[in-house]
């Protein structure tokens, strides 16, 4: 049985598809890339998840229906979402960011503080710095723990090296290595740097123009050289 | 929730001396005091929502509106005693929170400005046409029973609910409820993403405004005896409220209450120059000079004041002891 399973998910801007009967499957415990170019309905993929776009199709987490829930539900049946660009508070310090996020956990908080601060522990050292004020890594750091602070079992993450030095993509890498392997969660990323997706993913869909062209583990996808081509420019 | 010590010392000084002002001031200071009291409930409340959330409400009078006229109406038209007719008017303004509440639900920016602003119209057009009978129509309403007798039992009145606003919405907004609050105003997309039901909290803002908007209005009412439907709906009386919150320091609660002292007493002094509508022109180039260089408003250039005599006393500090160090590495 998969963790998560999207069957046929459609999603409308008015008129405009931006996503066409997608069909995707994450298992527990795996490390899962959509990779696509700008505009392949990567975010609107993820927004539909989280029910901040209306779509239609089934969305199941764990066998369990989730398509039409609230955001509140959604992260309350253990989904915890790092938004594209980070999307902090900005005048709000780095603890108060991370707090908004335990919003739905209040009995964890001081759990999930410390696991936040032991993944990142530059956010400890700079929990009452302005948000605003901090590198595109730290924000990134701060969008993750904040996602992290639901204590969720299933994360997604919307482009998390958009804009970071290769060093820092790096860190953030471990950091979802970590997030899977030590707190056992789920991780659905999208990308559009392939490299960074191949080097952290188990397993790759490709999407193009709304819909998954190709999809499979990294070494089948590796060497289609069609669809690196055509996606990952090499 | 956070408390220092200093915010403890800071909140005792403040009620000290707002309860000395009346041995330190003239009656006819003390008269302008009270209205700054007034100000200050009225931009905490504008703040709680506006400065919080960032739905900017061109309309806030409308709220202070409905809890004066239900309050004057309760105890001028029915004799309902005050002490029932008070939390009625709350009750009646927290109705009219809801109302304000729902276009929020679909629009905000300058759209939900412009809705708030119709609002306003609305109540202003409302009790001059319906039933003058009991709003006392275009005149408004005088002989209102009033709480108190006296420049100094006023002044405790207005002083009191003040203190008491000021200090319960305080400590309400360095809640995690607070944090949310203000995180709407910032990115509400991603208070949503983040599991949280910005339809809840956004609710929440619009009826603790409102009951402090609602409160603020029924204790005026009381405390002035008489309502005119022309003052309390005239947009300077509007933008008073909007720029005391702004000028003192959107979303920190304490700085609506500086604000509003600043600008009471900034037009009253001015009052003997400029007679006239003149006065606004001057607070508001005060207002937009304070923006360009301080738009976090005086309470940040008072924190910085704070900030930097503490970090002088600790770099002071912290020379003495390298100094200290230096001897005895010496010795």
């Amino acid at each position: 049985m998969a963790f998560l399973e999207l069957n046929g998910v459609s999603a409308f801007y008015g008129k405009a598809q931006a996503l066409h009967d997608v069909n995707i499957s994450v298992e527990a415990g795996e490390i899962v890339a959509i990779v696509g170019a700008n505009g392949a309905g990567k975010s609107t993929l993820l927004d539909s998840i989280m029910g901040l776009t209306k779509s239609t199709g089934e969305i199941l987490i764990e066998n369990k229906s989730i398509a039409g829930l609230s955001c509140a539900s959604i992260v309350g049946n253990g989904v915890g979402y790092a938004p594209e660009r980070f999307n902090l508070f900005p005048y709000m310090s780095v603890q108060d960011n991370l707090l908004v996020g335990a919003y739905t956990a209040r009995e964890d908080v001081k759990k999930n503080l410390h696991i936040v601060h032991n993944l990142f522990p530059r956010l400890k050292e700079r929990s009452q710095q302005e948000t605003s004020t901090q590198s595109g890594g730290e924000r990134q750091m701060v969008s993750l723990g904040r996602a992290l602070m639901s204590s969720p079992r299933l994360l997604l993450v919307d482009e998390p090296t958009i804009g970071l030095a290769p060093k820092v993509c790096t860190e953030i890498a471990q950091a979802l290595r970590r997030m899977r392997d030590d707190l056992g969660a789920t991780v659905l990323i999208t990308e559009q740097n392939a490299n960074f997706a191949m080097t952290l993913a188990q397993r790759l869909y490709v999407l193009e123009s709304g819909s998954v062209r190709a999809q499979g583990t990294v070494d089948e996808l590796r060497d289609d050289s069609r669809l690196t081509d055509a996606y990952f420019g090499h | 929730m956070n408390l220092r010590w200093y915010h403890f010392a800071l909140w005792a000084l403040f009620i000290l001396v707002m309860a000395l002002i009346p041995e330190l001031v003239s009656k006819g200071t003390l008269r302008i005091i009270i209205f700054a009291n007034f100000l200050a409930i009225f931009a905490i409340s504008w703040d709680v929502l506006s400065g919080r959330t960032g739905y900017i409400s061109f309309g806030h009078p409308f709220l202070i509106g409905i809890g004066a006229y239900t309050s004057a109406i309760l105890t001028k038209r029915f004799d309902v005693p005050i002490e029932y007719a008070i939390p009625a008017a709350v009750l009646m303004t927290m109705v009219g929170g809801i109302i304000v509440f729902l276009p929020a639900l679909r629009i905000k920016g300058s759209y939900f400005a412009l809705v708030t602003l119709a609002f306003m119209e609305l109540i202003y057009q409302l009790v001059q046409v319906v039933r003058p009978d009991l709003t006392g129509g275009t005149r408004g309403m005088s002989g209102i029973e009033t709480l108190t007798r006296g420049a100094v039992n006023g002044y405790y009145l207005s002083a009191s609910l003040m203190v008491v606003v000021a200090l319960s919405m305080w400590l309400l907004m360095r809640t995690q409820l607070g944090t949310a609050l203000s995180a709407i105003g910032m990115n509400e997309e991603s208070v949503r993403g983040s599991g949280l039901s910005t339809t809840r909290l956004k609710l929440f803002a619009f009826l603790t405004s409102a009951f402090v908007a609602g409160l603020g209005g029924a204790f005026y009412v009381h405390y002035l005896g008489s309502i005119a439907p022309r003052a309390l709906f005239d947009i300077n009386f509007l933008f008073t409220i909007i720029v005391a919150a702004l000028i003192g320091g959107a979303s920190t609660i304490i700085g609506p209450v500086i604000g509003a002292f600043f600008l009471t007493f900034l037009l009253e002094y001015l009052r003997p120059y400029l007679p006239g509508a003149e006065r606004y022109f001057i607070y508001g180039m005060i207002a937009l000079v304070l923006y360009m260089y301080e738009p976090k408003g005086l309470i940040q250039l008072f924190s910085n004041a704070w900030n930097s005599l503490f970090s002088r006393r600790e770099s002071a500090g912290n020379q003495n002891s390298d100094q200290a160090g230096k001897q005895s590495d010496a010795l």
